[in-house]
């Protein structure tokens, strides 16, 4: 009976999505998304402004109701694994409590948690001990995120759930703030940051979720996802008549476009991608190579997976 | 939960406006009008004596109604609503805090009006009137925090200041906290005999007179109660479902 159930402990995933849809109106927020995180898993979930991060962070905290499909954590429902003490989470539409010092509300906090750290740790861990006595509507937008964090992490808690933690943070707050969270990682927890910078998710999670329109557009570990978002664009004139064989044989391209004299390529190695070119024997002129920007590489990830299914 | 609410009352304690005008203010007001001699008509009861009970319902009401819908409105919106569901706290705990420490301010407020009114205008009653006042005007007050609840769940943003002064003056010089309700036209005294605060003063005033305070008023407090809290539960539930 005992062994029973600790093998279905082990099996249970930390957060699980099963075909969980959510819309506003006639906005699909969140469209038939299934996912599994697993304790110990640094997870990041990545995706443009608008890709629904947010409101699968909603769900999975339990602010929002699925209109179909079933959300669990810890293979209960979101609110009875808050009330067991096993999430922390900071939102980015979480407010504070004015009119208290922050020193007060890390109390608040480390009163609430079921289990709960020293509140002078809590703040030293959050390097908030130098505004522990001011009050928290006097604080810069990059304190109150790390008082919020403070929050997130009052108690010794199994998930912890950040939305864009590093919003207003300078580039050292930023690099602070990721030091602490890969404390908490190394101790075991499972961690979901949302985010939409691809370096952030690079460095810090082992594991990233690209999200787009609401639908999982990838699942892998960061090299595999910056392999397929990382691709460069590269731009060149040729004269003459043009031969596309060739040049569409150059090693790691993901599409090719000649219009006229202009041939435009993208390339998950560009460096390779240009040294091959030249060893074409061609000559290309006005040479551009540029980086896609995340929004533009989920697009090109969208239509690459949309051709494949068709 | 015990340290929201002590963190609330905290907060509330140190808010030195919101202390002016539920503690301070009535028992200057009470000063002012006291001063005329005389009974008030239909009460047998001296202006001094009147104006104490009014003036004590008032500052709790100021208490229980001004803070708790602005506060309520202010952080549903900037997400201090959202923040606290992320813990264990359950949902209804916000508002008893809310609610609790709000009677911890209205207390003060009732007791500073007695001690003016006792020392200055020597006003004199029976020590189980002092008490029975007291413990009615405290309990009736609950009335009018759920209705600032039910307020600060259904106004938002700018809206709620201007929804709360006008309930809040028209209850009070409606009611006849102000001015005795036997000084308005009898229409209008028609429709104050029915405001929650016509009752609540009339609880008040009832005690002062050696009585028990009447069935119908106290019904009618009931009866608002059960609405505010209500409306309020309703309010809170619909605006969970929305966050």
């Amino acid at each position: 009976m005992g062994a029973m159930t600790t093998t279905a402990a082990t099996t249970t995933p930390v957060v699980g999505f099963d075909q969980v849809s959510k819309s506003y109106g006639s906005v699909r927020a969140v469209d038939g998304l299934s996912l599994a995180l697993h304790a110990g898993e640094t997870v990041a979930l990545l995706g443009p402004n608008g890709a629904g991060k947010s409101t699968t962070l909603d769900l999975l905290l339990g602010l929002k109701q699925a209109d179909t499909g079933k959300v669990e954590v810890f293979g209960t429902s979101p609110r009875e694994a808050i009330v067991a003490g096993r999430v922390g989470a900071m939102l980015q539409s979480g407010g504070l409590m004015d009119e208290v010092t922050v020193g007060e509300l890390v109390k608040l906090a480390c009163d609430l948690h079921p289990k709960p750290y020293k509140v002078g740790d809590v703040i030293a861990r959050a390097g908030i001990g130098q505004i522990a006595d001011r009050k928290v509507n006097k604080l810069s937008g990059g304190q109150a995120q790390r008082v919020r964090f403070a929050l997130a992490t009052a108690g010794d808690s199994d998930l912890i759930v950040l939305d864009e933690p590093t919003t207003g943070m300078d580039v050292s707050a930023r690099q602070a703030f990721w030091a602490t969270m890969r404390e908490q990682a190394d101790q075991g927890r499972t961690v979901l940051f949302a985010t939409h910078y691809l370096e952030e998710a690079d460095a810090i999670a082992d594991r990233v979720l690209v999200l787009h329109r609401g639908r999982l557009l990838a699942d892998g570990t960061s090299a595999e996802i910056k392999a397929k978002a990382g691709a460069r664009r590269i731009a060149f004139d040729l004269d003459g008549e043009i031969d596309e064989a060739p040049i569409r044989s150059l090693p790691f391209l993901t599409s090719v476009d000649v219009s006229g004299q202009t041939i435009r390529i993208q390339s998950t190695d560009a460096d390779a991608t240009v040294h091959a070119l030249y060893g074409l024997g061609v000559y290309p002129r006005n040479l551009e190579v540029a980086g896609l920007g995340l929004e533009q590489a989920f697009v090109a990830i969208t239509e690459a997976e949309e051709a494949k299914q068709s | 939960m015990k340290s929201l609410i002590k963190l609330e009352i905290t907060r509330a304690l140190r808010n030195r406006k919101f202390l002016f005008f539920s503690v301070i203010y009535p028992s200057v007001i009470f000063l002012l009008v006291s001063n005329q001699t005389g009974t008030v008509d239909g009460t047998g009861l001296s202006i001094a004596k009147y104006v104490m009970v009014s003036m004590a319902s008032f500052g709790a009401l100021t208490a229980v109604l001004m803070g708790n819908s602005e506060r309520i409105a202010k952080e549903r919106e900037n997400g201090w609503v959202r923040q606290l569901r992320l813990t264990p706290l359950p949902g209804r705990g916000y508002v008893l805090a809310k609610t609790a420490s709000a009677a911890v301010v209205s207390l003060p407020s009732i007791v500073v009006v007695f001690i003016v009114a006792a020392v200055v205008k020597d006003v004199r009653l029976d020590a189980w009137q002092w008490l029975a006042l007291t413990g009615a005007i405290w309990a009736g007050s609950l009335v009018f925090a759920a209705l600032g609840v039910a307020i600060g769940y259904l106004a938002s943003g700018d809206a709620v200041r201007p929804i709360t002064m006008i309930i809040y003056f028209g209850l009070s010089i409606l009611g006849g906290l102000w001015f005795p309700s036997s000084t308005f036209p009898t229409w209008l005294q028609d429709i104050a005999k029915w405001l929650p605060t016509h009752a609540y003063a009339a609880l008040g005033q009832a005690i002062e007179q050696s009585q028990s305070p009447h069935a119908k008023d106290v019904t009618l407090l009931v009866v608002y109660f059960a609405l505010f809290a209500g409306g309020a539960a309703w309010l809170y539930r619909k605006d969970t479902l929305k966050a």
